[in-house]
């Protein structure tokens, strides 16, 4: 089969750090190929290039079989080739019409002939039955529409070759089957796609064929009837992945936190907390499930003292608060994992090492009188520590973590919250856009950290991430706590149904 | 005084509505073209100041006050891509450079002022152009003059409005126009040249924000001297607010401003007892009441203010 699309040894260096190292890549007509890898692992940068946002450092691209050089997005789309990012490039303040024609001009008319181009467009849409209400504006319709306007919108200006970077990543499972009839579509018209994504499930019914991208580089490039799901997985993590089953452990007697009846903006269903009573023990996993907005994140404020009750009471180690601040609960020893690592997690133009230490400015390690004067050499040589210990792969420990992958953010912060032996972790979201290697990571982590006898509540809105680490299981559901479940051999049926906040 | 509410006051007054609003629509859709490429500009004060300047020497010097106007909006190109310059291709901060445009040059204009004409007391005054009344519409009655019998000006700066009404709304190069403001990355993933639109946008802001500056000192006062401006700049970015990034509504915004400067400028000759200087309060008491009822809902141009790097990741 004669390559439509050709990339001959990719390197693209950002700063420091190779996103791209070496890589080949080719993709022949009405072709699906897929791109896997983890996050981090280059497969948007290189797409980046093709797409001309980039400029490659070294490297040449082919185009049914002519050198080309990229060096905008208008040469990329003239060239036929269309991309449709994961995060959608769609003008909000616009409607479906505005977007699809945007910055097109087959002819140079001055006015925009919308009748005319209307037409067109609705011509195309049903010709690959892409569903689209084309007069509305883009905040008005679902995410999968908007996908598909996306999808419309490449089309449109002729596109040969599609990209869809991790297209099923906000979809529903009735839209991903959409999705790929699609796809199957435009196989059948002669299209070329590159599917990008770590679905396996995904990956392996819409591919024909399969590269596997690891750390910049290419690791390997299979036919479908070549490849399975547990092959795959090593080949993306470069290690034989053993998925571990964890002990369930029964709650220990010594509490490191109790609620009584509290009570946080009762009357609101969806960010209140009405009557709580929970306690967590030493050494164990306390999960709490639940559809997302039910209380999980005013519960996981008041426990990390960001918030303060309303009425009841909290204990953390038998003492109970009367202080409600962020600090007077890091001082009794309780750390967190919030639910949003950008916005409360990280400060993202300060470096690694600022970012492990700042929850130990004032000890006598890193700091002259209590965190008065500030030892840079000590904290350097400290981030170097933890940055080994819990392998946070980042050019250098002065870089800032907001160039980082997600992977690795949130292992800067396990670091510097699991690094002080807590009695208490509320973890929120803990594996929230993580890949299998740093999910892993991450349970590993609080296991390990449960073992050593610390109380973890764990909250989750992946229910299969509950099932597998709490040993037990509390369930949320308009602001109330209606069922405590044991973590071992847990009753399936009846969690989904108190989840949806059926209790018997 | 009730005597002093008729017609001939209410026509004057209108017709000072018309002349006062001028210079704040045609520097409101300044920072209207500038905003909607995602450049927030604050810095018109200053163009204006430059403008009126440039207007001046170049209409007192030639005696031709049209070429006065064309080469203060000039005037204010050049000021103008300094801005430009700055926060488009370095990504600096908008707020702080247009800060830094109202200090400099206003402080240009007067020493270029002073180097001319040396320090003196007495006003320089120089030719006022004049007004072009439309024939036949020029002779409606009260309508004919409030609306009709304007400088040139006047009449390109209200034309202004609904020719920007359709290159929004109606064109192609609108619309790419508005994506740099939204979305520039989008904008740029689609073909559009958000670099190059955003220079666009603040040449056009340049020379609009510069003719408005002119526009005071060659059809309004025949004389330049510091502080002509005074802070017309802020009120029309003010306008922009008001007028929720729509030319129709900057329009709106425009005359309400115009009439109250209008009104306070009345009220000081029927001199009522009251000190002037309160009555010339009102332009800007009316400015921070809109601002501070209508700025509270951000409305504007999605990417507004955010500095654009292409290869960020």
């Amino acid at each position: 089969m004669e390559a439509f699309l050709k990339m001959e040894n990719i390197t693209k260096k950002f700063g420091e750090v190779s996103a791209n190292k070496n890589i080949n890549f080719s993709v022949a007509a009405g072709e699906v190929h897929t791109l896997l890898g983890e996050n981090g692992a280059g497969k948007s940068t290189l797409m980046n290039i093709l797409m001309g946002l980039y400029q490659p450092t070294a490297g040449q691209i082919y185009l049914r079989g002519e050198p080309v050089r990229i060096d905008s997005p208008s040469k990329a789309v003239k060239l036929g080739l269309g991309m449709v990012h994961q995060h959608f490039m769609l003008v909000e303040a616009m409607t479906v019409f505005e977007n699809i024609i945007l910055g097109v001009s087959k002819d140079h008319a001055v006015f925009i002939k919308k009748d005319r181009m209307k037409k067109e467009i609705l011509a195309l849409a049903a010709r690959y039955s892409l569903d689209v209400e084309i007069d509305k504006p883009i905040t008005e319709i679902s995410v999968g529409a908007q996908q598909r306007v996306e999808i419309l919108k490449a089309l449109y200006r002729g596109a040969e070759l599609l990209i869809l970077d991790e297209p099923t990543a906000a979809l529903t499972d009735l839209e991903v089957e959409g999705l790929f009839r699609i796809i199957r579509k435009l196989k059948k018209e002669n299209k070329s796609v590159v599917f990008i994504s770590h679905k396996m499930r995904e990956v392996l019914e819409i591919s024909d064929r399969i590269t596997i991208l690891r750390t910049g580089e290419t690791v390997k490039t299979l036919k479908k009837e070549e490849a399975d799901a547990d092959g795959l997985a090593n080949l993306m993590i470069g290690k034989e992945l053993v998925l571990s089953d964890y002990k369930k452990v029964a709650s220990s007697k010594e509490k490191v936190v109790s609620l009584n009846g509290v009570c946080y903006q009762k009357s609101s269903k969806h960010s209140g907390l009405n009557d709580v009573s929970l306690e967590v023990g030493k050494g164990e996993i306390v999960g709490i499930a639940g559809v997302d907005g039910n209380g999980q994140s005013q519960l996981a404020q008041l426990l990390t003292g960001v918030i303060g009750p309303e009425s009841g009471e909290v204990f953390v180690k038998a003492e109970r608060i009367s202080k409600y601040a962020p600090e007077a609960f890091i001082m009794k020893n309780v750390a967190h994992i919030p639910e949003d690592r950008n916005k409360m997690g990280l400060i993202g133009n300060m470096t690694v090492t600022e970012n492990l230490m700042l929850k130990r400015l004032k000890s006598d390690e890193i700091s002259y009188g209590k965190g008065a004067f500030l030892r840079r050499r000590a904290m350097k040589q400290s981030a170097e520590k933890l940055k080994d210990k819990y392998d946070i792969r980042c050019a250098s420990t002065e870089q800032e973590t907001r160039n980082l992958s997600g992977g690795n953010q949130q292992k800067i912060i396990l670091a510097r919250e699991l690094e002080e032996n807590p009695d208490l972790l509320v973890a929120v979201h803990p594996t929230r856009g993580l890949d299998i290697g740093a999910t892993q990571y991450v349970h590993d982590a609080m296991i390990a950290s449960r073992d050593k006898g610390c109380g973890v509540v764990l909250i989750s809105a992946d229910f299969d991430e509950v099932l597998k680490l709490s040993d037990r299981i509390a369930v949320m559901f308009e602001g109330r706590i209606v069922g405590i479940y044991p973590g071992e051999n847990p009753p399936i049926r009846d969690i989904s149904l108190a989840m949806a906040g059926k209790v018997e | 005084m009730t005597t002093i509410w008729n017609a001939t006051f209410i026509s004057e007054l209108l017709l000072s509505m018309i002349r006062m609003a001028t210079p704040i629509l045609i520097v409101a859709i300044a920072e209207l073209y500038s905003e909607k490429a995602g450049l927030v500009n604050i810095g018109l004060d200053g163009i204006m100041a430059f403008g009126s300047l440039v207007g001046f020497l170049v209409s007192y010097i030639t005696g031709n006050p049209y070429l006065g106007l064309f080469a203060g909006a000039f005037g204010g190109i050049a000021i103008n891509m300094v801005y430009a310059v700055c926060t488009i291709q370095l990504g600096a901060e908008q707020i702080v450079y247009g800060m830094a445009i109202n200090i400099f040059a206003p402080a240009i204009a007067s020493f270029i002022y002073k180097i001319y004409f040396g320090i003196s007391s007495s006003l320089i005054s120089a030719q006022l152009m004049k007004p072009l009344p439309i024939p036949v519409l020029s002779h409606i009655p009260y309508v004919g003059d409030v609306l009709f019998n304007h400088t040139p000006i006047v009449y390109l700066a209200y034309l202004l409005v609904p020719l920007t009404y359709v290159f929004f709304n109606k064109t192609r190069a609108g619309l790419n126009y508005t994506a740099v403001g939204e979305y520039p990355k989008a904008a740029e993933s689609l073909g559009i040249n958000v670099i190059r639109t955003k220079y666009i946008a603040s040449i056009i802001c340049g020379f609009l924000a510069g003719l408005g500056g002119a526009y005071l000192t060659t059809c309004y006062i025949s004389t330049y001297s510091d502080g002509v401006v005074s802070g017309r700049g802020f009120i029309a970015l003010s306008a922009v607010i008001f007028g929720r990034w729509a030319p129709g509504g900057v329009l709106l915004a425009a005359l309400l401003f115009g009439f109250t400067d209008a009104l306070q400028l009345r009220l000081q000759v029927l001199n009522s007892g009251m000190p002037y200087q309160l009555l010339a309060m009102i332009p800007y008491l009316c400015t921070l009441f809109v601002l501070a009822f209508f700025g509270i809902k951000k409305a504007g141009p999605k990417a507004n203010g955010k500095p654009y790097f292409k290869e960020e990741r």
